[in-house]
């Protein structure tokens, strides 16, 4: 994908996490979100620190535009992409390291895709969820409603990187 | 050289990731930091023209509702007028005028959320209205929240559907009352906490602000007994329908109370 592509691609699933975060009521058991799928995209060439520092951008650009508790996404952002390198080596392939600009679900297989990507969205959900609910609701809530929510935006998530792999 | 360079890189970015995470924390513990900073009340004021323009195409979808609603309220207020100027012309020859204890400004809801636990309400009414925070959001059906930040136009309301709000409750009829905070799982229901054993509690009884703050105005119905339970022993944890639906909300009022500064010198005072 070429670099306006990349950035356009960044833009439009920010703003669809806008619109879900703003307007799609799933109650308080779901917490649907596409960060991690946006984390799992910055392209693998980039640093560590670069890719914690636009993590963070993402999830506080989330935190301040959709009016929520500022700190909250951007925290579990950073605990997401931290260790995306080293998820990316063990689950997906080390040798590949490098040689795509960004990840996509055709260039590395459903299932390498779809376990890299369920173990970011649990890091993610699991740092949200736990922040949220911590210490005001019982432990079978949390387990609930991190299993639901790390269903669903997997789900989400696989459903929007099909299109993005038969358009690049 | 390179594996000092390596190590370095690694230091850095673990250093970088602490920073990043305390700073995030710390946005957590102190909420209202984000909203004193100057550019953010233009990124507000952008956001607020989206959502006023998007509630109102919700608007239009429910506005059959919202009018019978309405309509309702309005009907109960006429109802409530008729016996208020009753009351008020036996008692003219012998009372003195008073300043009423509170005002109520009403508002739009141009956005709600009530998925989350900490939910939030954007308000059409600000600075320029005289909203202040601190002030309550009320309906003729429940409390719904406080005011914590304002701007020239729009203020931003804590939700009572968030795990750490809470309103001052009573039970009709007892008088019994605590405080009342939402369970955090269905937008409708609440509990009411610390009700004293001895107290009689029935299903369908109706559940009453208390009015032991300056928030909200007593009396205000907020919902009915679902179910209550003995808590440790020692209290009972009533489980409480709420009146008012979170998720179709659009007219609301803002609560000023007239007494709060006078009340906030006692306060001072007694100190």
């Amino acid at each position: 994908m070429n670099k306006p592509g990349n950035i356009l691609f960044f833009i439009l699933v920010f703003l669809l996490q806008l619109v879900i975060s703003d307007y799609l009521n799933l109650g308080p058991w779901v917490c649907l979100t596409l960060v991690p799928f946006l984390i799992l995209h910055i392209p693998l060439s980039r640093n560590p620190h670069w890719v914690m520092l636009a993590a963070f951008g993402i999830g506080l650009g989330l935190d301040i535009l959709s009016a929520g508790v500022p700190g909250m996404n951007a925290f579990a952002a950073v605990l997401t992409a931290a260790p995306r390198k080293f998820f990316y080596r063990t689950l997906v392939n080390a040798d590949r390291q490098d040689k795509t600009e960004i990840l996509l679900l055709k260039d590395v297989g459903f299932l390498k895709y779809a376990r890299f990507l369920i173990v970011l969205v649990a890091i993610y959900l699991a740092a949200f969820i736990l922040l949220d609910c911590v210490s005001v609701q019982p432990a079978g809530f949390i387990a609930i409603r991190f299993a639901a929510s790390t269903l669903a935006s997997t789900a989400l998530s696989l459903l929007l990187a099909i299109p993005l792999q038969n358009r690049y | 050289m390179k594996s000092r360079y390596g190590l370095l890189s690694t230091l850095t970015a673990i250093a970088l990731f602490l920073a990043l995470e305390t700073i995030s924390i710390l946005l957590v513990v102190e909420k209202g930091v984000v909203q004193r900073f100057k550019v953010m009340g233009a990124v507000r004021s952008a956001q607020s023209w989206v959502w006023t323009r998007t509630s109102r195409i919700g608007y239009y979808f429910n506005y059959k509702a919202e009018n019978e609603r309405l309509t309702a309220e309005n009907l109960q207020l006429r109802q409530q007028l008729v016996r208020y100027a009753a009351a008020r012309a036996a008692l003219d020859s012998v009372a003195v005028v008073v300043e009423p204890d509170y005002t109520f400004i009403g508002a739009s809801v141009i956005k709600n959320s009530v998925d989350r636990q900490h939910n939030h309400l954007i308000l059409n009414r600000g600075r320029e209205e005289g909203i202040e925070t601190g002030m309550g959001v009320v309906t003729a059906h429940g409390a719904i929240g406080i005011v914590s930040a304002v701007s020239r136009h729009y203020c931003y309301v804590l939700s009572l559907l968030g795990t750490d709000q809470s309103v001052s409750a009573k039970l009709a009829g007892s008088g019994a009352f605590g405080p009342m905070v939402w369970t955090g799982k269905q937008p409708d229901q609440a509990i009411l906490r610390e009700i004293p054993v001895h107290v009689t509690v029935a299903p369908g009884d109706t559940v009453y602000s208390s009015g032991f703050s300056t928030i909200y105005p007593p009396d205000i119905p907020l919902g009915t007994v679902v179910e209550s339970k003995v808590s440790k022993g020692s209290s009972q944890e009533i489980t409480v329908r709420l009146m008012e639906d979170f998720r179709t909300l659009h007219n609301v009022y803002i609560v000023k109370d007239n007494r709060r500064e006078e009340l906030e010198e006692l306060y001072e005072q007694a100190r």
